[in-house]
């Protein structure tokens, strides 16, 4: 009978010998292998966004019209709810004149990040349209709260943009994961952010500053972006109100039930400490918009 | 949304604002489903990251727990709070607080069984004599030493010295509470505390899967604290039957203490010792009595008399056990690991020293032990992804061993589960030392799989 045993095992434990060592969680090359996969701004999007900075509108919607994928893209954008306009609107200048200087510019960014949405959500129960309401909803909303804060800055304004790019990180880095951190999860109320930081020293936040600085946006968007997670306590002076800012209104945004539904309030940290001083304000300016 | 289980404690963590409209999104049909499924004896929800709620927003979690408690008889309720929250769930739910509110984690977990059985001094205040003697009475259950203060002052004055308490207990409310058998551990003896009238409900009420695992992990004396049992019927009397049956096979001894058969059929006692149970009138004729304690079996780790083979069904699912294992510490520690060699022995673990141990056992389909042996400096890192900290303490790594064990324990339930095998996992058990493991395994044969982890020796041991 042992020996029978001995036979058995082996023959199971030769089955699995072959694989010999098991793949490892998220390493620090796929992190930059993932990076270096992310296909730089495309020459229109560039010239656009160069002619929007400069002050040009009507050049920067010359330049946009020039690709068909934006202009399908800024069509789509502009007429979502959010936006409230009862007729279609199709013409780039007439969206970019709607949308004014600062919105233009962010907007670019929009689409910047909508062509790294993957084809299919697997992490998050998501569509595309759902995550290009989530870009429109967080432009809109950072808009009236750079008005109530007083800042008229247009790049200020874009960072906004890059947030939801920690939600495309988060999809492509744990999507092949998914039933080992719910394991881990299962024990343990460890946000995605928090995973990936312990095991690689960069959070989902860095990762979304590294797209950033790819797509040769100036560095101060880059530390912004950096700044939501809510992690850094050295912050100071209006780089800590923005922050702050940026944090509570993601969390307000993913707190909507269709992101609730799909898993993004979960994916991380709140840190309600950091962001408990403006919760009136916060509230006041989104009940208004 | 799932609930986060740590020993017997599930707990849902939200986070942002919670209203009408959203609240339903954070459950669906398979997360309740999942939650009914949960073998806990407290369901909370921890308001800790809310920044925003409603009563429409806390009525759908409401609605959850109170079918869960009904279902169960499980305490369910909130905690994490401050005292804004504490005041707003209150003017909510006013006359229909039919949940428990626990002020933080720790003060939930006072109220429930666990395997560490330390006793710890708390103070507590409630403005309800009735809420502050109910809450007493419970600690007390449960093995703790409640200081109950009389009035707001005395509170306030008690509360200064807060070093002399391990929790201060305000802005905490029982409300309806569950009725699970309170459970704790004495030594190497676990008590159970019973009451009342005995029947058909001890069936609910009493944890079988958490009796299982004690006597899976080693411990042989359980003894039913009666004093306040005033009878038991028919039902009452086949469920301690059953259970004398059970102990039996793990050679272990139950034992009722200050039980009255005022109301109680004689008869019944002599039922009860025919199955092997014993009677004692005080508490302090089994704890102080230490020849009578090893006689019953709580000297220490006694192994079962009954050992059990390894069997076939259980050797077939070898390969799952390990895959669960390897690639959660994998997982855990950003490590590959390489299996060395599979040896069917006694569990032999060349060096004793600088280790830590833990178990989990699983019954259902198949059932067994799973034992793993770790290097400190292995379990140090695969705690890390846990704690955060790579100074944590030795009681933080030994903690969040367990959650590591149980992590494995749940990737193995459902690895099986594709193979069809149903089965549920028992509460885990960490060893700081590897003598207290080896005095409940080394006699125990089974399957010994030697893995390495970045050049350090690693031991899966899967018995039964």
């Amino acid at each position: 009978m042992s020996h029978f045993k001995n036979v058995l095992i082996y023959s199971d434990y030769n089955k699995h010998k072959n694989t010999g060592c098991i793949p490892t969680v998220i390493t620090a090359e796929e992190i930059a292998l993932y990076i270096e996969k992310i296909p730089p701004a495309p020459a229109v999007v560039q010239e656009a966004l160069n002619h929007a900075r400069a002050g040009d509108l009507t050049k920067a919607s010359k330049s946009a019209s020039e690709d068909p994928a934006l202009r399908l893209y800024l069509k789509t954008l502009i007429n979502r709810p959010i936006y409230g306009f009862r007729n279609e609107v199709s013409d780039v200048a007439q969206i970019f004149g709607i949308l004014g200087l600062g919105a233009s510019q962010q907007t670019l960014y929009n689409y910047l990040l909508s062509l790294l949405t993957p084809k299919k959500w697997e992490l998050f129960s998501l569509t595309n349209h759902q995550f290009y309401d989530l870009q429109a909803s967080i432009s809109k909303h950072w808009e009236a709260i750079l008005v109530h804060l007083k800042i008229n800055d247009k790049e200020i304004q874009s960072a906004i943009s890059l947030i939801p790019a920690s939600i495309i990180v988060c999809e492509a880095l744990f999507a092949k994961r998914k039933t080992e951190v719910a394991q881990l999860r299962c024990v343990k109320a460890l946000d995605f952010n928090t995973i990936l930081f312990r095991l690689s020293g960069s959070d989902l936040f860095d990762l979304s500053g590294e797209i950033a600085r790819k797509w040769e946006m100036p560095e101060r968007i880059s530390k912004l972006i950096k700044s939501a997670s809510g992690m850094d306590q050295t912050l100071t002076g209006q780089e800590r109100v923005l922050a702050q800012w940026m944090h509570l209104l993601l969390f307000y945004e993913l707190s909507q039930s269709a992101f609730v539904s799909a898993g993004l309030n979960e994916f991380i940290d709140f840190k309600i400490e950091f962001v408990q001083d403006i919760y009136e304000s916060f509230a006041q300016v989104v009940q208004n918009t | 949304m799932r609930a986060v289980v740590k020993g017997r404690i599930g707990i849902f963590y939200l986070q942002g604002f919670l209203d009408g409209n959203n609240a339903p999104s954070f459950l669906t049909i398979e997360d309740v489903k999942a939650t009914e499924d949960l073998n806990v004896d407290m369901l909370l929800v921890s308001l800790k990251k809310v920044i925003f709620f409603n009563k429409n927003g806390l009525e759908v979690f409401v609605k959850l727990l109170s079918t869960i408690r009904n279902q169960k008889h499980i305490i369910v309720g909130f905690c994490d709070y401050d005292h804004a929250k504490f005041n707003a769930i209150n003017t909510f739910f006013k006359d229909e607080l039919n949940f428990s509110l626990f002020k933080t984690q720790e003060i939930a977990e006072l109220f429930t069984s666990s395997n560490k059985g330390e006793s710890r001094t708390v103070l507590l205040y409630n403005e309800d004599s009735s809420q502050r003697s109910a809450m007493a009475i419970e600690l007390f259950d449960y093995g703790h030493n409640p200081i109950m203060a009389q009035s707001k002052h005395e509170f306030e004055e008690k509360k200064k010295a807060s070093e002399l308490y391990y929790a201060i207990i305000e802005d905490t409310n029982l409300g309806v509470y569950g009725q699970k058998v309170a459970t704790r551990v004495t030594g190497n003896a676990i008590i159970y505390t019973i009451s009342h009238f005995l029947d058909a409900e001890i069936n609910d009420t009493f944890n079988l899967s958490y009796h299982l695992n004690s006597l899976n992990v080693g411990f042989r004396l359980f003894i039913f604290d009666a004093y306040k049992v005033i009878s038991m019927n028919v039902h009452a009397l086949n469920f301690f039957t059953k259970l004398a049956s059970a102990a039996a096979e793990y050679n272990a001894s139950i034992c009722f203490v200050g039980l009255s058969f005022e109301k109680t059929p004689e008869s019944f006692k002599n039922d009860l010792e025919d199955a092997g149970l014993m009677f004692f009138d005080n508490m302090d004729d089994i704890l102080k009595n230490k020849e009578l304690l090893e006689e019953l079996g709580a000297g220490g780790g006694v192994t079962a008399k009954k050992s059990r083979s390894l069997n076939k069904a259980l050797v077939n699912e070898l390969p799952l056990f390990i895959e669960a294992t390897v690639s959660t510490i994998a997982m855990m520690t950003n490590a590959a690991a390489t299996k060395n060699s599979v040896n069917i022995q006694t569990l032999t673990i060349p060096n004793t020293q600088d280790q830590y141990a833990s178990s989990i056992g699983f019954y259902g389909d198949i059932d067994g032990l799973i034992i793993l042996v770790f290097p400190k400096s292995i379990a140090k890192k695969a705690c890390e992804l846990l704690i955060g900290d790579p100074d944590a303490s030795e009681e933080e790594v030994l903690d969040s061993l367990a959650e590591f064990v149980n992590i494995i324990g749940g990737r193995a339930k459902v690895l099986l589960s594709s193979n069809k095998h149903v089965l549920d996992i028992t509460l885990p058990r960490t060893y700081s030392d590897i003598k207290t493991l080896m005095e409940i395994a080394h006699d125990k044969k089974g399957v010994q799989v030697d893995l390495t982890f970045e050049g350090e020796r690693f031991i899966f041991f899967l018995t039964r």
